[in-house]
């Protein structure tokens, strides 16, 4: 029996020891300004946003969660901007990144949009349905006229690459995608015969564009869109 | 002040559940419990369809990662944000139905009740250092989710301090761990086991009599046994973990079964010998689904007890331990979590070798009449929820086994009062539930189910369960539960 206390005191005393190094370089801490974007993206972001399977960060596996590989850093920055302000607010920002920018400082979001800016996007390995990715890539060619859509490339470029804080589509998560243009379709019935709506009344009060183009799409064209960029590499 | 007083003062309560329905109703929407706080995350982060305790990927994660995830204060003295305190308040009421009036239950339905409380606490307390604290008040003996045995209780809950130090490399990612906590499988990620399992509700007032259970899996040792263990999780894809479980009788550990239980005062567990437990799983993400495959086991050495009645010299205090029990089983979890449909299924095997010695009062006051005994316990249970709010469950339970006329034979209840037997000494029981829940805010839940019972004590149809010594004489469907519950944590 003595063996049996002593194992067990020598397992707390190594467990509060544990507790005791702080290592910041491995900390998990959202409220430590001193901890790096790297850290964090290591630590934190890799748990939804990605990091193994494919050996690169920022390719997500859950579409719940964006790919983030590549992507703009000026978009990376404007929309963390954005969590943490607050002012971004579709149902899965307030889920969860409300949550995990509430405490970031400027030095961290410039630090973790770098990270993730450089990251080596892969392609997305869902497979899409070919007759929707055949509309959605006739749309983001050349928009659709009669409505008054333009073509999505002259905006986030002819393969989806985006640019400064039009984002990077290509290899995005297609339910993310669809998800993203109801908000933005969901922004465009707010703000509708309306003059000076406020920002607040917006759940992506940055998104006037793409309200416009998310109204004008119908439900099967918002897939078609999606399961497209989802196809672009 | 007293839980009884606590409780009683809850009394008339479908006026409380109402109330309660109001408060939530004005609530801030981020005002929530204690992870939540800590991370500032609603519930449907980490829970599946927002519906705890079934874990995301996310949630596995975070209690991989020993709670530490969040904004806390830590012991590096930063100044830090500290919206909420770190602790939260569950209660759950709820209304009983019976198929029958019986004896010892009297009417058919309880009353409606506040019937839980339990305080949380815990969380990050420094960077790679973390902790689950519950303690729970409850107005009935908890037969069947244990630890506060006994009428108008209250005891320490589940409680869990953990250690994890986590490693990401472009091409690696591994976490290593170690806890100490009061239950058994209260490490559990996946929601295969005791604590966490996906139905997350019992009655509160039991209905019927209890399916045997096998003792690693059973509220045998629950928070009534403290445990040290150590696991790792590499890639998200391959876990393992050892931990030894033993009931602490005095000095520090003993703070981790306070209010449960002490070697001879209560209904409760003598692992008074080293047991050791483990677990390893494969884990696989792909898209919107996960899936989980495992095996677990534990051995048991546990003392018998004098508490019964049980003369005092069949009791096999101090000279050693009166059963061994020898499980091993097989887990398995599937998910597929993207609002707005979330799924979960689990499935497991787990088969008891007992060693009995037959003259020796076991732990819970019965004499086997076999040196050794088998049980096997099956659970399956597949959940679905839409938008994070309304939800349907159904599980099904069975246990099958060695006929032994002296555990699960006439007269060998507990209480004579409320259990039941049938003539054959069979362990056979089978039971399915149903359960439909909605949530209407992320903090409150209503729902009503409903569990048939297909076999009981090896009775499948006919009446020959026996309810009490010598008493009346029912079918497996006679003892029929539903329950209307309201669940509520802020």
């Amino acid at each position: 029996m003595k063996n049996v206390k002593t194992i067990l005191t020598l397992s707390a005393l190594s467990l509060a020891l544990g507790a005791c190094s702080t290592g910041i370089t491995k900390s998990r801490n959202l409220g430590n300004p001193n901890v790096t974007g790297n850290t964090l993206a290591q630590q934190v972001c890799s748990v939804c946003h990605g990091n193994i399977g494919n050996s690169v960060n920022g390719n997500s596996v859950n579409p719940t969660f964006p790919n983030l590989a590549g992507q703009q850093k000026d978009y990376l920055v404007a929309q963390m901007t954005a969590f943490h302000e607050k002012t971004r607010k579709d149902p899965a920002a307030q889920q969860m990144m409300w949550g995990i920018a509430r405490n970031f400082t400027p030095k961290q979001i410039d630090e973790l949009a770098t990270f993730y800016s450089n990251q080596k996007p892969l392609p997305n390995p869902a497979h899409g349905n070919a007759a929707l990715i055949a509309e959605g890539q006739k749309i983001f060619n050349e928009g659709l006229l009669d409505k008054g859509v333009p073509a999505c490339m002259g905006c986030h470029g002819s393969s989806g690459e985006g640019n400064g804080v039009i984002p990077r589509l290509a290899g995005q998560h297609a339910n993310y995608v669809y998800k993203q243009l109801n908000v933005f379709d969901r922004d465009a019935k707010t703000s509708d015969g309306k003059e000076n709506v406020p920002d607040s009344a917006l759940e992506r009060p940055t998104g006037g564009v793409m309200e416009m183009v998310a109204s004008a799409l119908t439900k099967e064209q918002k897939r078609a869109m999606a399961a497209y960029v989802q196809s672009l590499r | 002040m007293k839980v009884s007083n606590l409780l009683g003062k809850a009394k008339g309560s479908a006026l409380l559940l109402l109330g309660t329905a109001s408060v939530v109703v004005s609530m801030d929407a981020n005002a929530i419990p204690v992870f939540a706080r800590q991370t500032g995350f609603k519930c449907v982060a980490c829970h599946v369809g927002g519906m705890f305790p079934q874990l995301t990927s996310l949630g596995r994660m975070f209690k991989l990662t020993g709670y530490t995830m969040g904004n806390r204060p830590n012991l590096d003295g930063l100044e830090v944000q500290n919206d909420y305190p770190p602790v939260a308040i569950m209660v759950q009421g709820a209304k009983q139905y019976y198929n029958n009036t019986r004896a010892g239950q009297g009417t058919p339905s309880s009353s409606a009740d506040l019937q839980v409380v339990s305080l949380f606490a815990g969380g990050k307390i420094t960077d790679n250092f973390g902790a689950f604290m519950q303690w729970t008040g409850q107005k009935y003996a908890n037969l069947q989710s244990g630890s506060q045995v006994g009428y108008n209780a209250a005891a320490i809950d589940n409680t869990e301090f953990r250690y994890a130090d986590r490693t990401v490399t472009p091409n690696s990612d591994l976490i290593l761990g170690a806890y100490i906590n009061n239950r058994a499988m209260m490490s559990d990620v996946w929601n295969n086991f005791g604590a966490w399992e996906s139905g997350w509700i019992n009655y509160f007032n039991p209905g019927g009599p209890l399916a045997p259970t096998t003792y690693m899996m059973g509220e045998s040792s629950q928070h009534a046994a403290v445990g040290v263990g150590g696991y790792f999780f590499k890639d998200k894809t391959w876990y393992g973990e050892l931990a030894v479980y033993k009931s602490p009788t005095h000095g520090p550990f003993s703070m981790l079964t306070a209010g449960t239980t002490s070697v001879g005062n209560t209904a409760v567990t003598s692992l008074l010998e080293p047991s050791p437990y483990f677990r390893f799983a494969y884990n696989k993400e792909w898209g919107a689904n996960s899936f989980e495959a495992g095996i677990h086991g534990m051995m048991s050495y546990v003392y018998g007890t004098p508490l019964y009645g049980a003369p005092a010299a069949t009791n096999s205090l101090p000279g050693g331990p009166a059963s061994a029990y020898h499980d091993v089983g097989l887990d398995a979890q599937y998910q597929y979590v993207l609002d707005p449909h979330y799924f979960a299924a689990h499935a497991r095997v787990t088969r008891e070798l007992m060693n009995n010695t037959p003259g020796q009062a076991n732990w819970e006051g019965l004499f086997a009449t076999n040196a050794t005994d088998n049980l096997t316990e099956t659970y399956i249970d597949a959940t679905y929820v839409y938008e994070a709010k309304y939800g349907a469950q159904l599980s099904y339970a069975s246990a099958t086994g060695s006929n032994d006329a002296g555990l699960y034979g006439a007269g060998t209840a507990l209480n004579p009062a409320t259990g039941a037997y049938s003539a054959t000494g069979s362990p056979n029981w089978r039971s399915w539930t149903p359960n439909i829940f909605w949530q209407p805010y992320q903090n409150l839940r209503i729902g009503y189910m409903y569990t048939f019972y297909t076999e009981m004590g090896g009775v499948n149809s006919g009446s020959n369960v026996t309810f009490g010594v010598g008493g009346p004489k029912f079918s497996p469907a006679n003892f029929n539960t539903s329950m209307l519950y309201v669940g509520f944590i802020y």
